[in-house]
């Protein structure tokens, strides 16, 4: 399966008449967003903004972080099952808006974590302070569920990607890849020495707020399965999450998904990168023991010779990840595995809530307790009534000056299990 | 600004007195000199520090007259009023890097003075300090000095300026028991696909996160019939007989004692003690038994519940004894219970 | 009612909307006790079902818990054990704010943990 990847880099976003994008500018017509934003009768109302890397805001709570894509060749369209039509995504040529995202934010649940700093220390952690985020505020009619408030921000915030992807279809990108992988005798036909290498993906898959979906399956009633890694590019993934801010995946990390663009770029050179296996992370114990057997029984059916397995939040996924890596070791497959850590804010407890000796390569995204002192900032997007309260913040976040000292685990995407990020710990 | 004044810990050896012939020389301190690794050390100090006095102790000395020796070396360094201690490099010198840690310890808790040490990965002083003491690894001999220095010196600058410590791969020690955040220069996912790669090709990596290791001991099989079997008892809660004729040390014990109960029924007050300085001792020296159910043993062997109790005890300190220690203590102890017929063992812990 | 597992829970949610459907044990516990509860359970040779961590609310964060556990105890299950012992352990890494909440918050920590025991419930189709 081959995809053409065509970059549109958009150095600034601003309101505009029109929406367009122009001069690596994309103009937002705000009314032209408000109505696709409000076809959901769920949502009351919605305020949009726009924050620029090194501006002095704040964005909180954030709910995710879209890259806006269009589908311009091949089968399917973006966010399939979700937003497209259910067919295989992957192939063809697909555009993207770099350098941007549309970040949704709004209060779900009371505790609700996720804060973007665009400017200051935060800024060095968060991974989306380097990005011109176009920000959606949405209220909910009253009296709405959790629920349903969270499914219709979800899906508003794919809808206003998908309408901004929409405008680059006719333009000429400024840079092009392309990414291909094989069938299985293919690719051994065409890299017979290289070992054959695979990304395990695992996805948060514990219920409301710590959802994902595959094609608009929820992660939770899957069986492991195998795609081509070209798949997650077209949005065949996507989060329902915003709990655990610092180390759930946004919908813009499984797009642009650091592990399989890395894989990708040793592709025929040092290995055969063979393919994306998916798993979850469900609560019932037995699910775990069924999906880390598949996992590993499917590492052995592709005949691998090594993985890298990527974790998602805190808790409970670490005895998913132990139980994987156990198996696929205990298969002969060799892994390195991504994780976080909770290792208090002294850095002196145990780091996971599981181990075993046979993970014995690991990466880490960093102790997520690690507190950090936010500077006060001009502007908040959103509201900072809850930030007092969110997890990891401490008792007395809201100094005198206005600064705040939270836990880096507030952050969105500071700990990133994917390897998105430059944060490691020792 | 004036400059940070360091005092400097070196071994008889390091101080040109001499080796084990002169390893009993008692702890000394020469103000305003810079003796051996010290040259070295000032020189990679710059004008930023000064290592304004020298304490010397020879290793044996520091051993044998350990709380003696602590407080005249506690003593000397007070009376200078540093900013920083460095003890060592150690290298490969095991009682020298005991040496190092215990008095970098002792200065960091008694005078609220930073420390830094230097040794071996494999200087049992390592084990027992580096969580403790911020401790840079070294080559296995005098060979590495140059190496060494190279990392003591800017983190005992950093230490004695009040700066924050990096991540252990950032500052040059020995991975603490304490997680520190580092920006690395590639991401997370570039890490996890060179990390495979080496993996795959069968060299050596690095983890960024080493697994905690438990040494998990399968059981033996089940004793088939107890009322012919010899069990022997063993502790590392420190029992002793009164006056704990061994000295076994309160805590980081060097040694076990071997003691016979022939004919012993009850531990009392009046004849056993414990020795362990980890735990309130009152109960244990009330009734030694507590911890050593010697009592209750006799008791069954009367009753023919289990065929007899073996007439020798073993017994050490756990109290921040080296791992390494307790293992070479067990290894040696447990061929005398297989000689001595013992079937099975109950080793009781605090 | 449905009486092949048992919910050990402290949330008035879950004995509220489950009561009469499944056999659950409410008892107004701290999250931490409620899994030393499901420890001294496990102790007793009832195995875990849910994982005890379940949820990426941090302990001591919200204040409740919930946990499906085997209806009958039988042999001592090692890998039940192992999972509750590390997850009481991990209680100690997050400071205490579950009592820092206004109000209405604790409604949403409700229905969070009541969600999260929910999706376990179709997993138990084929319990025996």
């Amino acid at each position: 399966m081959k995809l053409e990847m065509g970059h549109i880099f958009i150095n600034d976003i601003q309101f505009g008449e029109v929406s367009k994008i122009e001069n690596g500018v994309l103009y937002v017509a705000e009314e032209a967003v408000r109505e696709i934003v409000l076809e959901d009768e769920k949502i009351k109302s919605v305020s949009f903004d726009i924050a620029r890397p090194g501006e002095s805001v704040r964005i909180t709570p954030v709910k995710d972080v879209i890259e806006p894509r269009c589908k311009v060749e091949g089968k399917g369209g973006i966010f399939p099952g979700v937003i497209a039509k259910v067919d295989t995504v992957g192939s063809g040529k697909t555009y993207a808006l770099k350098g941007m995202a549309v970040v949704t934010a709004g209060k779900i649940v009371g505790f609700q974590e996720g804060i973007i700093d665009m400017t200051g220390l935060g800024a060095q952690y968060t991974p989306f302070s380097k990005l011109n985020n176009f920000v959606m505020v949405c209220e909910p009619v009253d009296g709405i569920k959790p629920h349903d408030y969270e499914k219709a921000v979800r899906l508003a915030g794919f809808r206003v990607a998908c309408y901004l992807g929409e405008l680059s279809r006719d333009l000429t990108p400024d840079e092009t890849k392309v990414y291909e992988t094989y069938g299985i005798m293919e690719g051994k036909e065409k890299y017979p020495d290289l070992p054959r290498v695979a990304y395990v993906q695992m996805l948060q898959s514990q219920g409301l707020l710590h959802d994902t979906y595959v094609y608009g399956v929820d992660a939770k009633k899957i069986v492991p399965t195998i795609m081509h890694p070209t798949e997650v590019m077209d949005g065949a993934i996507v989060s329902g999450n915003c709990v655990s801010a610092c180390d759930k995946n946004p919908t813009y990390v499984h797009l642009n998904n650091p592990v399989v663009h890395d894989l990708f770029e040793e592709h025929g050179k040092t290995i055969n990168f063979v393919c994306h296996i998916i798993t979850n992370e469900n609560v019932y114990l037995a699910d775990k023991m069924r999906s880390s057997d598949w996992t590993a029984k499917l590492c052995r059916f592709l005949d691998l010779d090594a993985v890298i397995v990527s974790q998602e939040g805190f808790g409970n996924p670490d005895t998913d990840l132990i139980m994987n890596t156990k198996k696929i070791e205990a298969e002969g497959v060799k892994t390195v595995i991504i994780t976080d850590e909770y290792a208090g804010r002294d850095g002196k407890s145990q780091s996971l809530a599981d181990s075993d000796p046979s993970a014995d390569a690991v990466v880490t995204g960093g102790n997520a307790n690690q507190l950090i002192t936010l500077p006060k900032l001009d502007k908040v997007i959103g509201t900072l009534d809850y930030v007092n309260v969110i997890a990891g913040a401490s008792d007395h976040t809201l100094q005198e000056d206005g600064s705040l000292v939270v836990e880096l685990q507030v952050l969105t995407g500071a700990t990133n299990e994917t390897g998105f990020n430059l944060l490691s710990a020792r | 600004m004036s400059k940070i004044k360091v005092v400097h810990y070196i071994n008889q050896f390091f101080a040109n007195i001499g080796g084990e012939e002169m390893a009993h020389v008692p702890a000394e301190i020469r103000v305003g000199e810079k003796i051996g690794p010290g040259l070295a050390l000032a020189q990679a100090f710059g004008e930023e520090a000064e290592i304004v006095a020298t304490v010397i102790c020879g290793d044996s000395y520091f051993n044998e007259n350990l709380d003696k020796a602590k407080a005249e070396i506690l003593e000397m360094i007070k009376s200078q009023n540093p900013d920083i201690v460095v003890a060592g490099p150690a290298f490969n010198a095991g009682r020298y890097g005991v040496a190092c840690g215990t008095v970098c310890e002792m200065v960091q808790e008694e005078l609220g003075i930073p420390t830094v040490t230097g040794m071996y990965a494999e200087n049992p002083g390592a084990d027992m300090f580096k969580n403790k003491v911020y401790t840079c690894p070294t080559k296995n001999s005098a060979a590495g000095m140059r190496d060494a220095v190279k990392k003591m010196a800017p983190l005992a600058l950093k230490l004695a300026k009040g700066e924050p410590i990096g991540a252990s791969c950032e500052d040059g020690y020995m991975p603490n028991g304490t997680r520190v955040n580092l920006f690395e220069k590639e991401r997370g996912s570039k890490r996890a696909v060179k990390m495979l790669l080496k993996k795959l090709a069968g060299k050596p990596f690095e983890t960024e996160f080493p697994m905690p290791t438990f040494d998990r001991v399968e059981p033996a099989a089940a004793v088939k019939d107890l009322s012919k079997a010899t069990i022997a008892l063993c502790t590392s809660g420190g029992i002793v007989p009164k006056g704990n004729p061994d000295h076994i040390e309160s805590s980081n014990a060097t040694r076990y004692g071997e003691y016979d109960i022939t004919g012993v029924m009850d531990l009392t007050e009046d004849t056993y003690e414990t020795a362990h300085g980890g735990y309130d001792p009152v109960y244990a020296n009330e009734d030694a038994d507590r911890v050593l159910p010697v009592d209750v043993l006799r008791e069954m062997e009367s009753k023919g519940i289990i065929g007899k109790l073996h007439n020798k005890f073993y017994t050490t300190v756990g109290n921040g004894t080296a791992v390494k220690s307790a293992r070479a203590f067990a290894d040696e102890y447990a061929q005398k219970l297989l000689a001595d017929g013992v079937d099975a063992v109950i080793m009781t812990s605090t | 009612m449905d009486k092949r597992f048992i919910i050990i829970t402290n949330n008035t949610m879950v004995r509220d909307e489950f009561e009469g459907k499944y056999q659950v044990e409410y008892e107004d516990l701290s999250y931490e006790d409620t899994l030393k509860k499901v420890r001294d359970r496990v102790q007793e040779g009832y195995k875990l079902l849910t994982h005890p961590l379940s949820g990426s609310v941090k302990p001591n964060e919200t204040p409740y818990k919930s946990v499906m556990i085997s209806a009958h105890p039988e042999k001592l299950d090692f890998q039940s054990l192992d999972i509750i012992e590390r997850a009481i352990h991990s209680c100690g890494k997050f400071a205490f704010r579950s009592d820092k909440y206004r109000p209405e918050v604790y409604e949403d920590f409700r229905t969070i943990d009541f969600t999260l025991i929910s999706s376990a419930i179709p997993s138990t189709d084929f319990l025996k």
